[in-house]
């Protein structure tokens, strides 16, 4: 072929400009570790990479809702549990009082009876870290229980107001669980009321002041065959619920492992879709570099060199 | 048989070729590095004849020509190349610029620090649905429902932000397209005066290389504007037609090309004079109307069915919603596309407003802003059945495989018009060290014609001192 003068130029500036841009994507490559920046760059990656990074942030939210459910399942399970021991205590009074006739004994009983309306009131009106009323349903901005007391300061009646919703949150795609226990719920359908429950019978409150009225009357039959019996159903009731908490907590503890594993494996992806190979783009570099040099070594020797050098 | 004056003649005319063909050394060795320049060769053949007794004698040579060595084949094929690459450099900066503005960029490898640093799109739409997670879990949570409202307004003010940007590019395009159309008619008229000059100057036998370089160059600037067919006439005019109309005929432009406003206020070419709308398959002006028409139409097309789906699906939703007050019915997001996407005033003023709860008065009930946070995984039927955040890198990385398949077709393009180069450089070009070899050549018989002079100057002497002595 005939070698011109630009013909040699022009092919020696586009030989160096694509080494010398295949320098740059190189030492790109290299200083940021990734293989890919932009859309076009490869595509495919940036459609993974935005979906990954969508996916990542999900399950950052996934895990903060799992903290924070278990953070209120742990409230109400200590809730629970007082509740457990109050009922406990209220049936043991029953039993003691059976066959009793001191009306001293009687009297004492009944105001112990009277503590513990008291204590259940106060486990009723828990609220959680956020200062949300927790056995209120989804009206937890005021206080779900009140009572209504008689001359001589004891309780009559407790009455709710609070709702028989719960507000679920999300820990999984579509997987929604809720830490919450409505009040009550006395219309046969919903999640079940911790304080009362048409379905099961539970009705703490009223069985509480019964036993504490039958005490205060002396009315020691009627502890024995109704007061009793009730506050049996009522611990059931109270049990039954401790163990769906256990069960929202293990619940919680898979999905918070699953969660974490997720995010494993997020970044995994994540990393395997956009790392650089260093080893190889390191030694392409290396390569790429040699090759510019010499075509630079080269270049400038043979440029330099001309007829008219040797001409007299 | 010549004689001592036949042959001083024969001489002279040795010395006047020779003194030419250092001209036109000197003048190829002065367009070294033009490429636009043909190497030019001085055409000497035999000075004709004369009949003697002995047989026909030489008269020595003569200068019949100059012509220089262009290839017309190597010429069309740069000016297709040219076309194409004008075509695609068009598309590459212009959606690179899109790009750019979109913002999404892979900064880490790692997702988890990744969350934090995007500044595009998917990050916000992703922070909104974790934003109404977050207030899934604390519906009556002020804070909270403030963060919601922002980020609903980040997602919002993003939407409009790259719509703007994309509009400008688009708008860009469009005074591009006009700049381009103007050029492209210079070149026409440049040509079809050339193509006058070049006629008169050849009627008169004369020689018009340098016109015949220049109208080659006039051509591949406008091959870069938009792709063309040419006709060579038999009298050396090149008759240049565009998308099939004939814009310069011989020595006058008989059509241009002209733009006017589509029915959506973008500019289209046409031919003036016959007024027909032409398809350009190349060049510049073809490739600005391709990436405006083509990749960046359906970005803002994608974001757009984007930004409306998300207003409407949300509204849906948040519109059954009660809010701190018990109040129900307005809506979060307020417009209808990308453009003008915004957030309610009401709820952006007072976040008690935001409407989390499914009935009134529950403060902890939370089952709109839950519907809301479960938006993000739902797949839109609008949407190609597809998440807001997939469609939206699905969006993304359509432009990404446009770009990235002109960046490829470019590429192979610039090494086709490399490969052109080097083969004109090679048939056309010029090699200072060929040049220096002739001048010697021509030196050396320069001289040996000299030297023909004196002696038969002292030929002619002694033929002279003859008679007198």
């Amino acid at each position: 072929m005939h070698v011109t003068n630009t013909s040699f130029s022009n092919n020696f500036l586009y030989e160096i400009q694509q080494l010398e841009s295949q320098q740059s994507t190189l030492q790109k490559q290299s200083t940021t570790g990734l293989k890919v920046t932009l859309p076009e760059d490869d595509p495919s990656v940036m459609n993974q990479v935005l979906n990954l990074q969508t996916e990542a942030g999900a399950n950052t939210q996934y895990q903060s809702n799992i903290t924070q459910i278990q953070d209120s399942a742990t409230t109400a399970s200590d809730a629970l549990n007082s509740l457990q021991t109050l009922v406990e205590q209220a049936g043991e009074i029953a039993t003691d009082a059976n066959g009793v006739t001191s009306s001293t004994q009687l009297s004492t009983y009944a105001t112990q009876a009277g503590q513990l309306i008291q204590q259940a009131l106060q486990i009723a009106n828990t609220k959680d870290a956020n200062g949300n009323y927790i056995f209120a349903g989804t009206d937890t901005g005021a206080a779900p229980f009140a009572a209504a007391t008689d001359s001589s300061g004891n309780v009559t009646a407790v009455t709710y107001s609070g709702n028989t919703s719960t507000a679920k949150s999300e820990i999984a795609s579509g997987l929604t669980v809720t830490a919450q226990i409505p009040g009550e719920n006395t219309t046969g359908s919903g999640a079940e009321g911790l304080f009362a429950d048409s379905r099961t019978g539970a009705d703490i409150f009223s069985h509480l002041i019964a036993l504490q009225q039958d005490l205060t009357s002396g009315n020691t039959s009627a502890i024995s065959s109704t007061d009793g019996p009730n506050l049996t159903t009522d611990e059931d009731h109270v049990v039954t619920q401790i163990s769906g908490n256990a069960v929202l907590q293990s619940t919680l503890e898979a999905a918070g492992n699953v969660a974490s594993q997720n995010a494993t494996s997020i970044d995994t992806q994540m990393s395997d879709a956009t790392s650089a190979d260093m080893a190889t783009t390191l030694t392409q570099l290396s390569q790429t570099e040699t090759t510019y040099e010499a075509a630079l070594e080269s270049g400038s020797l043979v440029m330099q060199t001309s007829l008219v050098n040797f001409l007299e | 048989m010549l004689g001592l004056f036949g042959t001083l003649d024969v001489a002279a005319r040795s010395l006047s070729v020779q003194q030419e063909e250092m001209a036109l050394a000197g003048q190829n060795v002065s367009n070294a590095n033009n490429t636009a320049y043909a190497d030019e060769q001085l055409e000497v053949s035999e000075a004709t004849p004369v009949d003697t007794p002995f047989g026909e004698e030489g008269t020595g040579a003569q200068i019949t020509g100059i012509t220089d060595t262009r290839d017309a084949l190597l010429d069309s094929q740069i000016q297709a190349e040219a076309s194409t690459s004008g075509s695609l450099s068009a598309q590459q900066t212009n959606l690179q610029n899109a790009e750019a503005y979109l913002d999404e960029q892979v900064t880490s490898s790692s997702s988890s620090t990744a969350d934090d640093s995007p500044n595009g799109l998917a990050a916000d739409l992703s922070n909104l649905f974790d934003s109404f997670q977050s207030l899934s879990n604390d519906p009556g949570d002020l804070s909270l429902r403030q963060t919601a409202v922002q980020s609903a307004q980040q997602v919002a003010t993003q939407f409009n932000q790259v719509s703007t940007q994309l509009s400008t590019v688009q708008a860009d395009l469009n005074t591009s397209v006009q700049n381009d159309v103007a050029s492209s008619n210079q070149d026409l008229s440049s040509i079809a005066s050339l193509n006058k000059e070049i006629v008169a100057a050849q009627a008169g036998g004369g020689s018009a290389d340098q016109l015949v370089d220049q109208r080659e160059e006039t051509l591949e600037n406008l091959a870069g504007l938009a792709n063309f067919s040419t006709t060579t006439q038999a009298n050396g005019a090149v008759d240049v037609s565009l998308g099939g109309v004939t814009m310069v005929s011989g020595g006058s432009v008989t059509d241009q090309l002209q733009t006017y406003t589509d029915s959506s206020g973008n500019q289209q070419v046409q031919a003036q004079n016959a007024g027909t709308p032409l398809t350009l398959t190349g060049g510049s002006i073809e490739g600005e109307i391709t990436a405006r028409d083509g990749a960046l139409a359906r970005l803002q097309s994608g974001l757009n069915t984007l930004a409306s789906q998300l207003i409407t699906q949300v509204n849906t939703v948040y519109s059954a919603g009660y809010d701190l007050n018990g109040n129900t019915g307005q809506d979060l997001f307020t417009g209808s596309a990308a453009s003008d996407i915004g957030v309610n005033s009401n709820v952006a003023n007072d976040p008690t407003q935001f409407q989390a709860a499914g009935a009134a008065s529950s403060a902890g009930d939370n089952t709109v802003v839950l519907a809301l946070a479960q938006l993000g995984g739902q797949k839109i039927a609008g949407l190609s059945k597809q998440t807001f955040s997939a469609s939206y890198a699905q969006t993304v990385s359509d432009l990404g495989d446009a770009i990235s398949s002109v960046n490829d077709q470019l590429s192979n393009s610039q090494a086709v018009t490399q490969m052109l180069a080097t083969q004109r450089a090679s048939t056309s070009g010029v090699s200072t060290d060929t040049e220096m070899t002739n001048l010697i050549q021509y030196q050396k018989a320069y001289e040996a014609s000299a030297e023909l002079v004196s002696t038969l100057n002292q030929m002619m002497q002694t033929v002279v001192s003859m008679k007198s002595s």
